[in-house]
């Protein structure tokens, strides 16, 4: 009886939510005037607002806030953005950019080339991460041009710039204060209010250079819980709502209220694991993958919402991933095999194997909350691991968090998911997760060959070549069993009818455009 | 026989105490009833509804829901009766040392305590079981943390009463120590409605576990824990909703069973009827 109850209620309120979604949106859209403010559910791993610290660019640029020089398109490709064009030398040394001229900060300041020049010297200054996209050996500034030279050919230098670390911030202002009030930037929306954890409101850029801007003000409302967008996207509480998952489609799939995007992304999943501790040893971590059946977490776990991985690159992009070759493909009889061989034995009969020096072997699994396929992926692969007697702890923590334990190296597995084509092609992902010397390499990877590999690729501009190499560092990256690839998901963008113009991009640095607008 | 007598005259307790030693059999006897391995994860059944093989269905990756909720009366009833255990001894001994010495003792003992109660329980709760990180050991210590002044303070407040009758006085007048004078007769006057408080606690106790592991800093992923299942299945509350439904009666059941418990003992036991 408590079941049928239950049941009813639920069924309840499922079908007064959309009556309200109805009338709150026409409430909401009288109230405006037809203008237009509009929230967009997200979730946001920014404690500030400051591009050059961690990834909070990536925000600044998602909210409409900030941009690059040159951006990428629907299909992945460069266009101008900030820049007009952009030409390279015959020695492949020196790249330069022509500023666009009429555009103006959104506090009124023109952006001057030497605005740029002074937003990119910050960003090199104060970010650890700039300089492995490139080392500008100097930069100039030639009328209205941007001239920038490296000493060494950089294949992925306007790429590079493309990522919103790059974006331009007006250096005139205090830059202390971007922090909690947002930088000054160029695009179409300004910070009015920033609260880490709660909402961020933008307004209108009255100095926008490129058209007029739809809205008002827009509500980026974090809503880290899932399950809690979804509702408040059917409540009509926000009228988009990134990061929904394929479980959350059956809410939207039959109304004609909503619009569902769907986007083979070039996002990928994937583990790190820590050399530094027990899984140094290459058996374990061959074991390790050996047991994990990826195909049912992609296919029947996650409903298809991911395709199950093996590489670093995902299938989306051409770098071979089919011939590629897997030794370590599911196959747990095996896994078991290689662990005896080893030494890996069950000494005190718990079920879990201890490792050949006897001591308890327990795999610290660190995970974040605001993906919530990760989940599903940490917790199959417990018990996938199980199977084979290896003992997993989950640690479920919040991304800041997540970020503190990778920069600290305090995991044995740590979950990641990250665009990997984020400079237009997949060499700054590569260089960033598993050269040696790279900061965010926290887990002890160490191969001279992929090194110089990664080093040669950088200053290799023929598009063959590149692949030829990617395919070759991937490889290596493979038969060392270095990280655990769990598969390339799908994203989906669901947005209430009531709002137009909504796009989803590969690259996904670009939520709140200009083009976005409501229709009622 | 006279148990028999006993059990005839208060037929609510009698009831509930068979239907709270049923709980407690099923928690103990488990792996008999439990018609599957609840850490079993058969991938390729992710989501089936109720059928045959699976009574209640299965969760996410595949592993019978059935089995883990049953399982799950174990972690929740155990942890339940430690952390009853907990706080009923650790409050009543505070509370009697405040009441009997009073003075300093008996400020910095309440202050603490009411230092306690200004914040909300559980809020608190979730502060200290976040700080201490995230498993069942630091949920109970967690909640014991916010939940023992009740009894400190009820415990003192009847040592108070206790202590102004004569008997104690004659006691302390010709010269009985003082553990002696607590022992015997103190505690004997109090312990009842104690008991009774703890008693009627167990499924206030039990939800407020079950909030903790549902918040995530309870119980961790694969543990079979009702609050945790809620929490796991909510995410496919419209697709899977026998994932919430099952825990959810499961935890009413036995909070239900356990306070109506509680009230049959008070009923008995309070000094009032008589």
């Amino acid at each position: 009886m408590a079941g049928t109850l239950m049941l009813s209620l639920l069924s309840g309120c499922g079908g007064s939510t959309e009556s309200e979604a109805v009338s709150q949106s026409n409430a909401g859209s009288e109230k405006v005037g037809g203008q237009g403010e509009i929230t967009i559910g997200v979730t946001s791993f920014a404690d500030t607002l400051e591009p050059t610290e961690q990834y909070f660019s990536w925000v600044v640029s998602r909210y409409g806030v900030g941009e690059t020089l040159v951006r990428f398109d629907d299909e992945g490709e460069i266009v101008p953005c900030l820049a007009k064009g952009w030409e390279i030398s015959e020695d492949q040394l020196t790249w330069t950019f022509e500023i666009r001229e009429d555009v103006k900060f959104s506090n009124g300041d023109d952006m001057t080339p030497e605005l740029v020049k002074a937003s990119l010297e910050r960003t090199f200054a104060l970010s650890d991460r700039a300089s492995t996209f490139f080392e500008p050996e100097s930069m100039e500034v030639e009328g209205q041009n941007l001239v920038i030279k490296t000493r060494e050919p950089v294949a992925i230098l306007p790429g590079s710039l493309a990522d919103p670390l790059f974006l331009i911030v007006d250096t005139q202002v205090d830059t202390d204060s971007f922090a909690m009030n947002g930088p000054i930037c160029t695009g179409p929306y300004a910070v009015e209010s920033f609260s880490p954890t709660d909402a961020c409101v933008v307004v209108k850029n009255e100095y926008y250079w490129d058209g007029e801007v739809p809205l008002d003000r827009v509500t980026l409302k974090c809503v880290d819980d899932q399950t809690t967008r979804s509702m408040a996207l059917q409540t009509g509480e926000v009228q988009i709502a990134y990061n929904l998952k394929t479980e959350n489609l059956v809410e939207f799939e039959d109304s004609d209220q909503y619009q569902i995007q769907q986007l083979e992304s070039l996002r990928s999943t994937y583990a790190f694991m820590n050399q530094n501790g027990a899984l140094k040893d290459k058996t374990l971590r061959q074991a390790v993958i050996r047991g994990l059946d990826k195909e049912t977490y992609c296919n029947t776990l996650l409903e298809g919402g991911a395709t199950p991985g093996k590489a670093p690159v995902p299938p989306t992009l051409d770098f071979g991933f089919d011939e590629l070759k897997d030794e370590n493909e599911y196959n747990p009889e095996s896994a078991v095999e290689l662990l005896q061989d080893a030494g890996y034995e069950d000494l005190d009969g718990d079920g879990f194997v201890e490792t050949p020096e006897g001591e308890k072997l327990e795999l610290n699994f660190v995970i974040y909350t605001s993906r919530e396929e990760l989940n599903v992926y940490a917790q199959a692969a417990q018990a996938n691991l199980k199977d084979i007697g290896i003992d997993v702890k989950l640690n479920t923590v919040s991304y800041e968090t997540l970020l503190d334990m990778r920069d600290s190296g305090s995991f044995d597995m740590l979950i990641w998911n990250v665009l990997v084509a984020n400079t237009g092609d997949p060499e700054k992902y590569l260089r960033e997760n598993w050269h040696s010397t790279s900061s965010s390499n926290q887990m002890g990877y160490q191969n001279q060959e992929v090194d110089s590999l990664l080093d040669q690729l950088s200053k290799e501009f023929d598009d063959g070549a590149r692949k030829e190499l990617i395919i070759k560092i991937q490889q290596l990256i493979m038969d060392d069993a270095a990280t655990v690839f769990f598969g390339y998901e799908t994203t989906y963008l669901i947005s209430s009818t009531d709002v137009t113009g909504v796009n989803m991009y590969p690259m996904d640095y670009y939520w709140l455009t200009k083009d976005i607008s409501r229709t009622k | 026989m006279n148990v028999l007598h006993f059990l005839k005259k208060n037929k609510q307790f009698t009831v509930f105490l068979i239907l709270a030693l049923l709980i407690v059999g099923t928690a103990i006897f488990a792996p008999w009833i439990a018609p599957k391995d609840p850490y079993e994860a058969v991938m390729t059944d992710s989501l089936t509804a109720p059928n045959d093989t699976y009574t209640c269905g299965t969760d996410k990756l595949g592993r019978d829901v059935l089995s883990r909720v049953i399982y799950g009366t174990r972690s929740s009833l155990t942890m339940t009766l430690c952390l009853v255990l907990v706080i009923f001894v650790v409050g009543t001994l505070l509370g009697i040392l405040a009441g009997f010495f009073g003075g300093i003792v008996d400020a910095v003992i309440m202050r603490i305590a009411d230092m306690m109660i200004s914040f909300p329980g559980l809020v608190l709760a979730i502060a200290i079981a976040g700080l201490l990180g995230p498993n069942m050991v630091n949920a109970v210590i967690a909640i014991s943390a916010v939940s023992w002044t009740k009894y400190a303070r009820l415990s003192r407040s009847l040592v108070l009463k206790i202590k102004k009758n004569l008997y104690i006085e004659a006691a302390l007048v010709s010269g009985t120590r003082k553990g002696k004078i607590i022992w015997k007769y103190v505690v004997p006057n109090m312990i009842t409605t104690m008991i009774v408080t703890a008693a009627t606690d167990i499924g206030t106790m039990m939800l407020e576990l079950a909030s903790l592991s549902f918040l995530g800093f309870g119980a961790q992923a694969p543990t079979p824990e009702w609050g945790l299942m809620l929490n796991e299945g909510r995410t496919y509350l419209s697709k899977a909703p026998w994932l919430m439904i099952y825990p959810g009666i499961a935890i009413v059941i036995v909070v239900v069973v356990f306070n109506m418990l509680g009230d049959s003992i008070r009923d008995i036991l309070d000094p009032k009827q008589n």
